[in-house]
């Protein structure tokens, strides 16, 4: 009786902590449904009187660079994603597999790179593009991000790979297999739930990153969803947060499915990933 | 013989071809970047005047950490961030993780929602925070207005006393639910008898809390710990987005100076020197964090 209670207490603590919480991006939601001139009354209603859908209806109609925004974050992403699971699922082989000199430093130093700031490689990379010409491309942001997410691609699909018995890679190879064989037709299938984490972990990460793409893309034409709206933000300079929130809930959307979609291989994988590393 | 050979060459081969992809990327995008930013943080590089890097040693460090008044702000401010933004990101976490793990049941709905933010951009829960803490149009202080704490009301963002603790509170919101998977993980591995036997022993919940649950998440306390301290100091986007640097110099931080040094100055040394430092210092606090945590017993 008395643990029931408890539970009810600690039920209700954490059920007020989480509308706390959760009010942020309530209050965005909210924010894009009011109508202009509702956030302008002052004082303010925190209950609004009416609902729209006007600022939406704006976004949909006149703001055509957040459709482009919007289809460079989709192509960036996607390649990204495409790019560290081929990447990983052949590494993380190498390393959980196969056994060579220098295996164990060259891991170490791929995973050491995820604690340093990203600004260390930002700056030469930057040149670099600068030099080679991919500074406002698809590609300007695609290669680093792939470098940036195969750490823990890697880190993931080791594990992944290190957990099959040798009986298999045996069994298979005495069955006639050759290596490419055993790497992609038996031991890729059984990676399947690491390679789901390992992409959506990339994808969540691509999707929102804003440090790269506020750097090496110039132009309005290449930038990605985080960045854009920002820029929109400020060159709307007037407080037109209705139109920012119905942006911010838009650019929010493809994630948050996925995430929910996904969401148990996403939190396996970042447990393995910490715990293994 | 020659047979062996070639088969010991093909085996080779293979495994190139396995890790080549892996080593483009890596050596490309982070090994060399690494290394030529460390070469560049012993130069003097503008890189809009300058055809050529000047190699000069240690002299820019030694101007860097004895001369420049705007480091030694960003400095200043990225402790005064790093300290709460600590505390608060890592016991919040820890807090709401025993809670929810009481529960048993809904542990994995709490679980997807507080990691909600994780997956949201930094640069739009900066917008959002500005929209909230917005001064005449902002929820927060209107909240305040509501429930009588008017005269607290302020503009938090544009107050140099307030500002970088506003973006404490909207990175730690953001960032918490990362730590909270990890200990919620942790309090699912311990298994049931061991608080089971503390119970028989007559131990309250806050004992079970010290002396069962606590001693046995160390692993992920220190896994934890050294990822909130390492992104507390990695904090660019918020200070850029929402308050620029200000009001003044008062959300200037180490990493958010090194890209100005770098992007609005073009100073690449310059701007390598402080990017460097940061890392120093990022990995003597995890190094020292997990010297404590893991000989203490």
């Amino acid at each position: 009786m008395t643990s029931l209670n408890r539970q009810r207490l600690i039920l209700g603590v954490v059920v007020i902590i989480t509308v706390i919480f959760l009010t942020p991006l309530v209050w965005m939601f909210i924010t894009s449904l009011r109508p202009t001139q509702e956030l302008f009354s002052y004082p303010m209603n925190i209950i609004p009187k009416e609902l729209s859908l006007e600022n939406y209806n704006y976004v949909f109609i006149k703001m055509t660079s957040f459709f482009r925004y919007f289809i460079n974050s989709l192509v960036v992403t996607i390649s990204t994603v495409v790019l560290v699971i081929v990447s990983s699922a052949t590494g993380g082989y190498a390393f959980g597999v196969r056994k060579f000199k220098g295996q164990g430093l060259l891991f170490m130093g791929i995973i050491l790179v995820l604690t340093v700031p990203y600004i260390m490689y930002l700056i030469p990379i930057y040149m670099m593009e600068d030099w080679m010409g991919l500074r406002n491309s698809w590609f300007g942001l695609i290669l680093p991000y792939v470098a940036l997410n195969l750490p823990w691609g890697l880190l993931i699909m080791r594990g992944a790979f290190s957990t099959i018995p040798d009986d298999i890679r045996d069994a298979s190879i005495v069955d006639g297999c050759n290596e490419f064989q055993l790497w992609y037709r038996v031991m890729l299938p059984m990676t399947k739930p690491s390679l789901a984490a390992t992409s959506i972990i990339t994808f969540v990460f691509a999707w929102q990153e804003y440090l790269f793409a506020s750097t090496l893309m110039s132009k309005n034409k290449w930038q990605t969803l985080p960045v854009g709206i920002v820029w929109l933000r400020d060159e709307l300079q007037t407080l037109v947060y209705g139109r920012l929130g119905a942006m911010i809930v838009l650019a929010v959307i493809p994630v948050l499915v996925i995430f929910y979609v996904f969401r148990n291989f996403f939190i396996k994988g970042l447990r393995e990933g910490m715990l293994k590393g | 013989m020659s047979q062996e050979l070639k088969r010991k060459l093909w085996d080779k081969t293979k495994l190139f071809i396995f890790l080549l992809p892996t080593l483009v990327f890596i050596f490309g995008f982070i090994g060399f970047p690494i290394v030529f930013s460390g070469y560049l943080s012993f130069t003097s590089f503008n890189y809009a005047k300058d055809a050529l890097p000047t190699f000069i040693g240690l002299q820019g460090y030694a101007d860097m950490i004895l001369h420049d008044s705007l480091f030694h702000t960003a400095l200043l401010n990225q402790i005064k961030f790093a300290i709460p933004y600590f505390f608060i990101t890592f016991f919040a976490s820890l807090i709401l993780a025993i809670l929810i793990n009481e529960l048993k049941r809904w542990v994995t709905l709490f679980q997807t929602i507080y990691y909600m933010p994780m997956i949201i951009s930094m640069s739009l829960v900066g917008i959002t925070f500005s929209w909230i803490m917005n001064p005449n149009l902002g929820l927060f202080n209107r909240v305040l207005q509501l429930v009588g704490l008017g005269s607290l009301t302020r503009n938090w963002f544009g107050d140099p006393s307030t500002a970088l603790y506003g973006l404490v509170i909207a990175r730690s919101w953001k960032m918490m639910g990362f730590t909270l998977v990890v200990f919620l993980g942790g309090l699912a591995s311990i298994p049931g008898d061991l608080r089971e036997a503390a119970r028989i022993d007559g131990a309250n919940f806050w004992q079970e809390v010290v002396y069962v649950i606590l001693p046995n998440l160390k692993p992920y306390l220190l896994i934890g710990g050294i990822w909130v301290l390492i992104n507390s100091f990695k904090v660019f986007v918020l200070p850029q987005v929402v308050t620029e640097g200000g009001p003044g110099f008062a959300t200037l931080t180490l990493y958010y100076y090194s890209w100005k040094l770098a992007f609005e100055r073009l100073s690449m040394g310059a701007a390598s020197q402080v990017a460097y430092i940061t890392a120093f210092i990022i990995l003597a606090l995890a190094a020292v964090m997990n010297y404590f945590l893991s000989t203490s017993d």
